[in-house]
């Protein structure tokens, strides 16, 4: 078997199996789950499979050469000359095309092609797998739940569209999985719909998301305009010639392929837009706390695991592109940074499990965004390396947050239990080792990955200390986007109509893009690092709360759980064991093997020269470790005081945060402020709509209504039922012919 | 045969002919306006029929041709059928009411307006007329039982 047809099976398995569940899913009754687990199992394996070709694939370690297996499948519209600007309206056109027809006609054409790479092939083993464990979990936890087939075909229909967003070799196809991902979340979220927290839920998620999703809308539409396709990978004219695909291997060996300036700023702000709605960052990150409504399965593998990254896989992906902007780049990871900040800070408080490996989740993410920015190949690495062991070891919290939920009666308020351990010793012992990763303490995966994140900061914050080749890098980004456009000159094709002076316009670009180029500063790299070491030790500090406040002091069980609070079923606990392993070891073998990081720098969107030249040879900084393991150090030390064996007179910690507190449990009062900013006006503006309808458009629409009853009352006085008078009427009207046809002649 | 048409082709012979037809066809005409048993006004078209078919000979003769007879000849065997049809129709309204009043389908109206006639319709005299009776004289016949015994054999 060819690898594209196996990449055409990883998210053909899962939908045959969505399908067939919709199709029997009743008449399976409680063995509703089995389409979906074998159909999710089968693509893990094949995504396995596909793993191990694409590494097989690659070349020598340190010179890495793209991989990349295209599969079209084919051609979904194609309208011929789409783009075929008047020769003389060039000012009409906001971008330029790379190349010398830069105005010629071009057709559109979306053609439906899947491409395999080392991150595809990543994130496709880390969705199936995660989303294969949490299916058999789910067999416990949804037990007896009247919708159980209806989860189980929304979890391999998320399952099917999370493949093909990733697989997907086509911005167009991306933004339509994308939307799909989105609705799966939407109906998991909202799958108890009764229950109007969980509609609300549902609700705000799909409403926040919006808004990350018109950013990728009006990024495709300006890719389009400005390098005339939407694909991902080279394809062929009908007369031979090359039409360079965006991340396609030609474009990628051109130095000057991707356009900076104003417009690729913009196309890279419009992406990290919607990388922000679906990766919950600050400040679209509302959602995904509330999102914690729906079945804790679902949390686990949507909102933890797979969906909220699509926001990293979209910004890694378009690496080349974030490459030509650095303004864009270090808005990524400032934006990453503080969310990263800003939500562990929130987390610290949450009384909700739930919530608190939400919020977490947010800050998590927030550092992959944060290490995206620096825009070098260990950045970029890192934020997938942690992508991979945070899917893990979140999914495994999540999962046994679950656990405890389910044999809690479904009460998830920390303060409302204790001492579980005893209880439930193998949850608490998985959920040890998830906290230890998320912690970032020495062995497991969040260790390795989170050292990572910190030196891709460092590296850009201290650029003297590290490889010189990166120096020279550094040295050379402040005035990079001048650099190109000098370089670039076909880049400027379309400014040059628009004022007739070229080097008026460039001048008006580079005074335009001053303002967020210059935050590329040492100063502010060093900042973001040390908000990144900060929230090292609060992510130790909540995390280490909530498995003081959940696992030990003496044992308490909310009266909800009845006498039935015991140990999960095996069917649950054992995808917490298997998931325990790689949250153990994964981030440690792969760290040290260095397999992820060579196997990802074969990506097509890494071996761009821009990413290439920032490549240094992977040490471990022994400084930057101690640091992150003193901060986690700290924050464990902290919750341990706060929290351990204090519950007689209450969380000590709790009362040393003191005016703090309620700020942060309102969640910095973001929610009030979207409230106040946005929801409130608009309520407003509806408010007087609704009485504009009701008073002018409902009125004319039943004057319409009435014209006809008014007419018909009086006409109605005709039908008296008596024949003599209808005889009558005939007479009259006989004589009025006669008369008038006798006075006519 | 055409000395017969051609005294026919009088003025005054038309004029008489088309007075009687429009005589008959008043006649008909404010019968139906007037009158309410549904067999008196479909007499009454009958009439109006009948005056418009004389009419039509008159002319017909005037002109001294039969085209005229032709259709009137025609009227009435159509009249015939309409009668038979007609004539069932208000057999079937009488089964359904009970009466040959045709103020009892004035249910048929809007159902917002009221009576316009009759608010009540006036009930049938059921009771029997008084006949005068006749004083009994001579006597009654014998009764010849035989024959009425062998009459039962019969």
């Amino acid at each position: 078997m060819t690898p594209s047809f196996l990449l055409v099976l990883v998210p053909l398995l899962p939908l045959l199996a969505a399908i067939a569940t919709v199709i029997a899913g009743r008449r399976l009754g409680a063995r509703a789950h089995l389409p979906a687990v074998v159909g999710i199992a089968a693509a893990a394996v094949v995504a396995l499979s596909l793993l191990v070709v694409t590494a097989r694939s690659r070349g020598n370690a340190e010179t890495p050469r793209p991989i990349d297996v295209v599969a079209p499948l084919w051609q979904w519209a194609t309208v011929e000359d789409a783009y075929a600007p008047a020769s003389d309206s060039h000012a009409a056109v906001p971008g330029t095309a790379v190349g010398e027809d830069a105005y010629s006609a071009r057709p559109f054409s979306i053609s439906i092609a899947l491409r395999l790479d080392p991150l595809t092939a990543t994130m496709l083993v880390i969705i199936t797998s995660v989303g294969l464990l949490v299916a058999i979990y789910s067999i416990g936890y949804m037990r007896d739940d009247p919708g159980y087939p209806r989860f189980f075909a929304l979890v391999a229909m998320f399952v099917f569209s999370m493949s093909m967003l990733v697989a997907a070799s086509n911005f167009l196809l991306v933004y339509v999985f994308w939307e799909a991902v989105g609705a799966c979340s939407y109906l998991l979220i909202g799958f108890w719909f009764q229950k109007p927290e969980a509609a609300k839920a549902a609700k705000k998620a799909f409403l926040v998301n919006r808004i990350g999703d018109f950013g990728l809308a009006v990024g495709v539409f300006l890719l389009w305009l400005t390098y005339g396709t939407l694909d991902f990978h080279d394809t062929f004219s009908p007369d031979g010639t090359i039409l360079p695909g965006i991340l396609g291997q030609t474009r990628l060996a051109d130095v000057s392929g991707y356009v900076g300036g104003i417009v690729g700023t913009a196309i890279c702000l419009l992406l990290l837009l919607a990388a922000c709605g679906k990766s919950a960052q600050l400040p679209l990150h509302v959602w995904l706390p509330d999102a914690m409504e729906g079945p804790t399965p679902a949390s686990a593998l949507i909102h933890a695991a797979t969906m909220v990254t699509a926001g990293v896989y979209l910004v890694a992906r378009s690496a080349p592109l974030f490459m030509a902007c650095p303004g864009a780049l270090v808005t990524v990871s400032i934006i990453g940074t503080t969310t990263a900040l800003v939500a562990a800070l929130i987390g610290t408080v949450q009384n909700d499990l739930k919530r608190v490996l939400a919020y977490s989740t947010i800050s998590q993410l927030g550092y992959m965004f944060a290490c995206l920015g620096t825009g070098t190949l260990l950045g970029f690495t890192a934020a997938i390396f942690h992508l991979l062991t945070h899917a893990f070891f979140k999914a495994l919290l999540f999962l046994g947050a679950g656990s405890v939920m389910h044999s809690m009666g479904g009460v998830i308020d920390m303060r409302r239990f204790g001492g579980l351990r005893k209880l439930m010793p193998i949850t608490a012992t998985t959920f040890l080792i998830g906290s230890l990763a998320l912690a970032g303490i020495a062995p497991f995966a969040g260790f390795f990955s989170k050292d990572e994140i910190l030196a891709s900061l460092h590296s850009k914050g201290w650029p003297d200390v590290h490889h010189s080749a990166e120096n020279e890098h550094h040295a050379m980004i402040p005035d990079l986007p001048s650099t190109r456009s000098r370089s670039g000159a076909m880049h400027d094709v379309g400014y040059r109509g628009v004022s007739g002076d070229n080097d008026h316009s460039n001048s008006k670009k580079a005074s335009a893009l001053v303002g967020l180029d210059a935050l590329n500063q040492p100063a502010v790299w060093k900042t973001l690092f040390w908000m990144a070491l900060v929230t090292a030790g609060l992510t130790a500090f909540y995390t280490f709360r909530a498995v003081f406040m959940t696992f030990t002091g003496p044992l308490r069980i909310p009266d909800e759980a009845g006498d039935h609070a015991h140990e999960s079923p095996s069917v649950m606990t054992t995808p917490l064991l298997i998931l325990a392993i790689p949250a153990t070891l994964i981030g440690f073998v792969l760290f040290t093997t260095e397999g992820l990081a060579h196997f990802l720098a074969a990506t097509p969107s890494f071996t761009a020269p821009s990413i290439v030249e920032t490549a240094t040879a992977s040490v471990f900084h022994w400084d930057l470790a101690i640091q992150g393991t003193l901060a986690a150090a700290l924050g464990i030390v902290i919750a341990a005081v706060g929290h351990l064996g204090r519950r007689s007179d209450g969380p000590q910690l709790e009362r040393w945060l003191g005016p703090i507190r309620p700020f942060l449990e309102n969640r910095m009062f973001i929610d009030q402020l979207y409230a106040a900013v946005i929801v409130k006006p608009i309520e407003a503006v509806a408010f007087l709509a609704a009485i504009f309808d009701r008073s002018f458009i409902d009125r004319s629409v039943r004057f319409f209504a009435h014209l006809p009853l008014a007419l018909g009352s009086v006409v109605r006085r005709l039908q008296s039922g008596v024949l003599q008078r209808y005889a009558l009427a005939g007479v009259i009207g006989v004589l009025a012919i006669i008369v008038f046809l006798a006075w006519r002649l | 045969m055409t000395t017969l048409l051609l005294l026919g082709t009088s003025l005054a012979l038309l004029q008489n002919g088309l007075v009687v037809g429009a005589i008959l066809f008043s006649l008909g005409l404010v019968g139906i306006l007037s009158r309410r048993n549904l067999i008196v006004m479909f007499l009454s078209a009958e009439l109006m029929l009948q005056g418009i078919s004389v009419s039509l000979v008159a002319w017909s003769r005037y002109h001294g041709d039969f085209g005229g007879h032709v259709l009137v000849i025609f009227v009435l065997s159509v009249a015939a059928c309409e009668a038979a049809i007609a004539l069932v129709f208000v057999l079937q309204a009488f089964t359904r009411t009970g009466r040959l009043d045709s103020s009892a389908w004035q249910s048929l109206r809007e159902t917002t307006l009221d009576r316009s006639i009759d608010h009540e319709i006036p009930s049938l005299d059921t009771s029997m007329p008084s006949f005068p009776r006749l004083t009994p004289a001579g006597r009654s016949p014998d009764t010849d039982e035989q024959a009425g015994m062998q009459r039962e054999h019969v």
